[in-house]
C-alpha cells in the first residue's frame, strides 16, 4: 500500500529528520573525501541532487512497470545500478555539450556519483516504503538536498577546523568522523517531529 | 520458460540504456565538420569537431609545444584564439595572467573545437614536423665530434638559420625508454631536403653515446623540428659570434646562409675556441669563407696548441682573445651584438666579457643547446 | 645486514628509473651497506682514503670548469674536460641537489680515463659510496689510484 504522507511533509522529513547521510549514513565515502573545501562540496552536492532525482524517477518506472509485474524484484539491485550508471553517463555528455563550464566544475564528481550508495539507497527505500511516483520524486529530491546540506555544513566546519589544531593522531579522517558524529547527534534532535518511515 | 525472463529483462533494459547512451552520444557529440583557420586564413584545416584544439591540430601535423601531453598540468600549450570559444575554464585560469586573458590566449589542450574557430600561432609552428629521416652520412670532423646528415625522404624542412631539431633516440642496451635531445642544425635553410647536425660525444651521455656507437648510415631516425628562436637580428650591427666544439653548428648554418644570399655587407666576427688543432672543425672551410668574404673574420683560438703543430693563430682562452679583440680590433663606435653557442659556463663567461665591453645584455643572443 | 630506514630509502632511490635511467647500482643486487663495507676495504687496500680522493676530484673538477666545455691540462698531468649538460639531480640519500656536471679525467701519461660527476663526488665524500660494479660512474679504487695518484 502507498503510505499516506503529504509530499511537503515528506520533503522536509527527507531533508532534516531522516537525512539520508546523517540518519542513514549513506554516501559516506565521497562525503568524507570531498568535504575539504566549500566549492567542490557545492559542486558535488548539486550533482548528487540532480542524479538522485533523475535516477529515482527512472527506477520507479522500471520497478512498477517491469520488475513488479514480472515478479523479478530480486533483480532490483543490478537493474538500479545499471540505470544509475547509464543516467550518469548520459548526463555527463549532455552537460559537456550544453554547459562546458558546469561540466568542468563538476569534473570528476559526476562519474564518482555512480558509486555513491546514497543514490542506490534512495532507490531501495522508495521500493521498500512503497512510495508513489510523486512521493518518490519528492523523497529523492529532498534526500539530495539533505545530502547537499550535510556536505556543505561539514565543509564549513572543516574550514573552521583549520584554525583549531587537533592532536596529530586525530587529524584527517579521524576528526572528520568525530565531526560527522556530532552532526548526526544534532540532527537526531529533529527526529520525532515528523515520521515518514 | 520462466527461467529465461530474468536474463531477457536484464538484457533488454541494458540494451535500451546502451542504445540511449549511443543515441545521445551521436546527437550531443556530433559537431560535424569544422574549420580551424590559422593566422587569418593562412591555413585552413577541416576536421571533425569535438576534440581538443591541441589534439585536433596535432592530427593535422601542427605541433603546439606541450610538456604534459594535454593533461592541463604544464600550461605550455598556450594559443591565441580570435573567435569566441566560450568563457575561460577553471582548468585554464591558473596558467594564464591578466595580460594573456586580455589577448584571449587559451590553453589549447582544454579548449574544445566545437564550431569554426580562428587562431593565431607563431609562424614557426607551421613548419614543425615529424620527419622519418634516413642517415645518409656520418663523418668524423674531429676525434669526438661527428657530422651527421639526414635525408628527409621526400619531405621538406623550412627554417631560419640557427634553429634546432629534436632527435628521438630509441631504447638501446640498458636504456629502456626513448630519449629526445636537441641539436642545432648546421645545414643551410636553402637545403630543404636534408638536415645536418654536429654531435659531440659526451662521456656517459645517453643520446651522444648512441649516436657515436650505435647509429649507422642507412638507419632511420625520427627528427622533430624546427624549434628555437636563435637567429641573426635584422639590424646592421656587427655580429660578434663565439662558439666552441659542436657550438659550431648554428654558426655554420647562419654564415653560409648569409654568404650565399648576398647578405655580406654586415661585419661578422667569429671566435672559435678549442684546445688543440685536433679539436678545430671545419678549419679549412671557415678560412676559405674568410678569404672570400671581406667583412667576415674567423678567429680560431687554441688554449693548448701542440708543440710543433705550426699553429700561427691566436692562443689562450677564448674569453681572453675575445676581450682583446673587443677592446682593440672590433670597431667600438659601431653597434655590436653578441651571438653565443655553448655550455652555460661558456655563455656566462662570454656574457661577462661582452657586457664589460659595452655590449648590453639584451643584445647578446644565445641558444643553450650545442 | 641491517639497514637504517634512510639507507633503505637511498637504496630504493638508486634503482634504475628513479633518479637516473640506469640507476646507481650497476649489475649488483646487494644491499648498499654490503657494497659500502666491501668498497671501504678495497679503498684501504689501495691505500686511499675517501677524503683524499674526494679532495683531489673536487680540485680537478674546479680546474676543469675553467675550460668552458673544452678540455684543460691540469698540473701537466691530467687532461680534464668538464661537460655541463644542464639540469640537476638529487642525491639518493636526499641531502642535496647537484648540477649534472660531469668530468672526464685522463691521465696523460697512460691515457687511462675516469668519469666523475658532481653527484658522484658528493656520494664518495659524504656517503663513502662509489656506486655498484657495472655502473657507468663507478669509481673503482684500483683505477682511481692509478689515475689520480700516479
Amino acid at each position: 500500500m502507498v503510505p499516506d504522507i503529504n509530499p511537503v511533509v515528506l520533503l522536509f522529513a527527507s531533508v532534516f529528520t531522516s537525512n539520508i547521510l546523517l540518519a542513514n549514513f549513506l554516501g559516506m565515502c565521497s562525503f568524507i573525501s570531498i568535504s575539504k573545501d566549500m566549492k567542490s562540496a557545492n559542486g558535488l552536492g548539486l550533482a548528487v541532487t540532480v542524479v538522485l532525482t533523475l535516477t529515482a524517477m527512472l527506477n520507479w518506472v522500471i520497478l512498477q512497470y517491469v520488475l513488479i509485474p514480472l515478479d523479478l524484484l530480486y533483480l532490483r539491485y543490478i537493474i538500479f545500478i545499471i540505470v544509475i550508471a547509464a543516467t550518469v553517463q548520459i548526463l555527463e555528455m549532455v552537460i559537456d555539450r550544453v554547459s562546458p563550464a558546469l561540466y568542468i566544475s563538476l569534473g570528476i564528481f559526476l562519474p564518482l556519483i555512480t558509486v555513491n550508495c546514497a543514490i542506490l539507497g534512495v532507490a531501495l527505500f522508495m521500493q521498500i516504503r512503497n512510495y508513489s511516483f510523486i512521493q518518490t520524486v519528492v523523497f529523492a529530491f529532498g534526500s539530495g538536498l539533505g545530502w547537499w546540506l550535510a556536505i556543505m555544513a561539514l565543509a564549513a566546519i572543516q574550514k573552521k577546523l583549520v584554525k583549531a589544531p587537533v592532536p596529530a593522531g586525530l587529524s584527517g579522517p579521524g576528526i572528520t568522523l568525530i565531526t560527522i558524529g556530532f552532526m548526526a547527534m544534532a540532527f537526531i534532535g529533529f527526529s520525532g517531529m515528523l515520521n515518514v518511515q | 520458460m520462466d527461467y529465461l525472463t530474468a536474463p531477457i529483462v536484464v538484457a533488454i533494459i541494458a540494451g535500451v540504456l546502451a542504445a540511449a547512451i549511443s543515441i545521445v552520444d551521436k546527437i550531443v557529440n556530433n559537431y560535424g565538420e569544422v574549420n580551424i583557420s590559422i593566422n587569418k586564413g593562412k591555413k585552413i584545416l577541416t576536421l571533425n569537431g569535438g576534440d581538443t584544439l591541441l589534439s585536433s591540430l596535432a592530427s593535422k601535423e601542427i605541433f603546439i609545444p606541450s610538456a604534459c601531453g594535454g593533461r592541463g598540468s604544464c600550461g605550455a600549450c598556450k594559443c591565441q584564439v580570435i573567435s569566441d570559444v566560450g568563457a575561460y575554464l577553471p582548468t585554464e585560469i591558473p596558467y594564464l595572467d591578466k595580460e594573456e586573458m586580455g589577448k584571449n590566449i587559451r590553453l589549447s589542450c582544454q579548449v574544445k573545437v566545437k564550431s569554426d574557430i580562428d587562431i593565431l600561432i607563431p609562424e614557426d609552428l607551421f613548419n614543425v614536423k615529424k620527419f622519418n629521416s634516413r642517415v645518409i652520412s656520418i663523418r668524423d670532423v674531429t676525434h669526438d665530434i661527428k657530422e651527421l646528415v639526414f635525408d628527409l625522404q621526400g619531405e621538406e624542412i623550412t627554417f631560419q638559420a640557427g634553429r634546432y631539431v629534436q632527435l628521438v633516440v630509441p631504447p638501446y642496451d640498458k636504456i629502456k625508454g626513448t630519449t629526445q635531445r636537441a641539436y642545432s642544425m648546421s645545414s643551410k635553410p636553402g637545403d630543404k631536403n636534408v638536415i645536418e647536425v654536429l654531435i659531440r660525444l659526451v662521456p656517459g651521455g645517453i643520446a651522444t653515446t648512441w649516436v657515436h656507437t650505435h647509429l649507422k648510415e642507412g638507419m632511420e631516425v625520427e627528427l622533430i623540428g624546427p624549434f628555437g628562436d636563435f637567429e641573426r637580428s635584422e639590424t646592421d650591427a656587427a655580429m660578434v659570434c663565439v662558439a666552441g666544439g659542436s657550438g659550431m653548428a648554428p654558426f655554420k648554418s647562419i654564415l653560409y646562409d648569409m654568404f650565399e644570399n648576398g647578405d655580406i655587407d654586415r661585419e661578422v666576427w667569429y671566435f672559435f675556441g678549442a684546445r688543440t688543432t685536433k679539436d678545430v672543425l671545419y678549419l679549412k672551410e671557415m678560412m676559405d669563407l674568410d678569404a672570400k668574404w671581406e667583412n667576415f673574420h674567423f678567429i680560431p683560438a687554441l688554449s693548448e696548441p701542440e708543440e710543433g703543430s705550426g699553429w700561427t693563430g691566436e692562443t689562450g682562452m677564448i674569453t681572453d682573445v675575445l676581450d682583446n679583440y673587443l677592446k682593440t680590433k672590433i670597431d667600438t663606435d659601431k653597434a655590436r651584438e653578441g651571438y653565443l653557442c655553448g655550455s652555460p659556463g661558456m655563455i656566462a663567461a662570454c656574457n661577462k666579457v661582452m657586457t664589460a665591453n659595452n655590449i648590453p645584455l639584451d643584445k647578446i643572443y644565445y641558444d643553450n643547446f650545442a | 645486514m641491517k639497514m637504517t630506514p634512510a639507507m633503505k630509502k637511498a637504496q630504493e632511490n638508486m634503482a634504475p628509473g628513479i633518479i637516473i635511467a640506469e640507476g646507481f647500482l650497476g649489475e649488483e643486487n646487494k644491499s648498499i651497506k654490503d657494497m659500502m663495507v666491501r668498497d671501504e676495504s678495497e679503498m684501504s687496500k689501495a691505500g686511499l682514503t675517501f677524503d683524499k680522493v674526494g679532495e683531489r676530484l673536487s680540485y680537478l673538477m674546479e680546474e676543469g670548469r675553467k675550460g668552458l666545455g673544452e678540455p684543460v691540462t691540469v698540473d701537466k698531468k691530467w687532461l680534464v674536460r668538464v661537460i655541463d649538460p644542464r639540469g640537476k639531480l638529487p642525491c639518493p640519500f636526499e641531502d642535496g641537489i647537484f648540477r649534472k656536471l660531469s668530468a672526464e679525467i685522463e691521465l696523460k701519461s697512460s691515457g687511462e680515463k675516469i668519469l666523475v660527476t658532481d653527484l658522484s663526488i658528493h656520494l664518495l665524500k659524504q656517503h663513502h659510496f662509489i656506486e655498484g660494479e657495472g655502473s657507468r660512474f663507478r669509481m673503482e679504487p684500483e683505477i682511481i689510484k692509478r689515475v689520480l695518484f700516479a
